[in-house]
């Protein structure tokens, strides 16, 4: 009798705790305001594609087992993910190749919910031109969400609308748009990602993402 | 038994706490940073790429179905006018051979992007101990891939990783030269960095060297990136 009340004093101790940290209000006040949708509408794409870490609480606790066909082995990629993506024309804009690095960022804190990666990209229009984009994506209200959804939460309306990950940059690091070639050469802008984890999971299969991407030309001169 | 019950659940807090703040979250491994110092300024760095062992496979993709000469993790996208635009994944050494980070090389051609006959492309290399560096330059030939049909499906082709473009030449610099009304040599430019590499600017420039041809047709080399940056040059 006494064990059992033990064990129910500690797995509550450790429920409440939880919690409690995952319910951070700093979680609430933290994220980036999202871009006019007619001037940056935002393409889902599914990120199937890729190699590396899988982007869920377990690869960025380093809590989880990795896949092993797609890890990346090298002891200087273990936290990193890696892949190809189509964004698919529409919105007035046509096609475009992308590719998308995600490294598990060293600044994340738990007391400061942050769990999160650094992400870069390279975009390129065939014929148009290409940009890079850098910005820090925040999974702390995702693994929230999935955390209380397992306790019995209904968070299917908060997945389908999708997971605004964008969140300001941590020390150290940079967000924003670079133009680099053909019309966008010299541009600079914003980068937004939406998250869709009720999606991937509905399928069994890798979240579907959405991304959002506002450049601005250069500003004029005169000599 | 409620004393016992309150001091268990304390327990239980307790460990959430001491998990919050010593859980070992995630770190990259870090080699030392190989920067040569000229003597007028800036820092040079050497990267290198091994080819084909340092493309990175996607899933689903069979090396051992693909022609001799194909290339893994790669993609090309092309419109309907023939502008093409080609993707390439690559783990990224440094000058003695230690792989710090991953490399991605995209490529296009045609409209606005570069002259016809060759090619514009972008670098961005991740070293995730230290950050990133963006890279943009125009090419001397076309250096986009190319996407043939197969039996097995559809195969993508790089041209360096076929013996026939190297007939006549064991190096080619990729990067183009400026034209001579710019005050630059090249045209292979550090747009960006970030992290460790934030705020520098500078100069590239893309080397392929063939190393060895396969009695398939096949070639091994390297790609060579010599970076120059300096502090907001």
């Amino acid at each position: 009798m006494r064990a059992l009340v033990v064990v129910l004093g500690l797995l509550l101790g450790l429920l409440v705790g939880a919690s409690a940290v995952l319910l951070n209000p700093l979680a609430w006040l933290r994220g980036l305001p999202p871009l006019s949708g007619e001037l940056a509408p935002f393409k889902a794409y599914r990120g199937e594609a890729y190699r590396g870490i899988d982007l869920r609480a377990g690869s960025l606790l380093r809590a989880g087992r990795q896949d092993p066909a797609v890890a990346l082995n090298d002891p200087a990629l273990r936290h990193v993910r890696i892949g190809i993506i189509v964004l698919p024309a529409g919105e007035g804009a046509p096609a475009a190749l992308a590719v998308k690095v995600s490294a598990a960022a060293e600044s994340n804190s738990l007391w400061r919910a942050q769990l999160g990666t650094n992400d870069y990209w390279n975009i390129y229009w065939p014929g148009g031109g290409s940009i890079f984009a850098t910005g820090y994506s925040n999974f702390w209200t995702v693994t929230r969400d999935g955390f209380f959804a397992t306790l019995g939460g209904d968070f299917s309306a908060a997945g389908a609308a999708g997971y605004p990950v964008s969140a300001p940059p941590t020390a150290g690091s940079a967000a924003g748009v670079t133009g680099a070639a053909g019309r966008y050469a010299g541009f600079t802008g914003e980068i937004r990602e939406l998250l869709y984890p009720a999606a991937g999971e509905a399928r069994g299969r890798d979240p579907n993402w959405a991304v959002a991407i506002k450049a601005n030309p250069p500003p004029f001169t005169t000599r | 038994m409620k004393r016992l019950f309150s001091i268990s659940f304390l327990a239980g807090l307790l460990v959430v706490v001491l998990a919050t703040t010593f859980w070992p979250l995630p770190t990259h491994l870090r080699y030392r940073s190989l920067i040569t110092v000229p003597p007028d300024g800036g820092r040079q760095e050497e990267f290198v790429i091994r080819w084909p062992e340092d493309r990175i496979r996607l899933p689903g993709e069979d090396r051992a179905a693909l022609p001799a000469t194909a290339a893994v993790g790669a993609a090309v996208l092309e419109d309907s006018a023939g502008q093409r635009a080609s993707a390439e994944l690559f783990r990224l050494r440094d000058a003695d051979d230690n792989v710090i980070g991953v490399a991605t090389r995209l490529a296009g051609t045609g409209g606005a992007i570069a002259d016809p006959g060759r090619s514009a492309s972008n670098w961005l290399l991740v070293i995730p101990s230290r950050g990133a560096l963006f890279l943009a330059q125009t090419d001397v030939q076309d250096t986009t891939l190319t996407e043939v049909p197969t039996a097995d499906g559809p195969a993508v082709f790089a041209p360096e990783q076929t013996a026939a473009f190297w007939a006549e030449r064991q190096r080619l610099l990729v990067t183009a030269n400026a034209p001579a009304t710019t005050s630059s040599v090249t045209t292979g430019r550090v747009l960006r960095g970030t992290s460790e590499f934030e705020g520098l600017r500078g100069s590239f420039s893309e080397t392929w060297a063939l190393d060895e041809v396969s009695a398939g047709g096949s070639t091994q080399g390297r790609i060579l990136l010599s970076t120059f940056t300096a502090a907001g040059s």
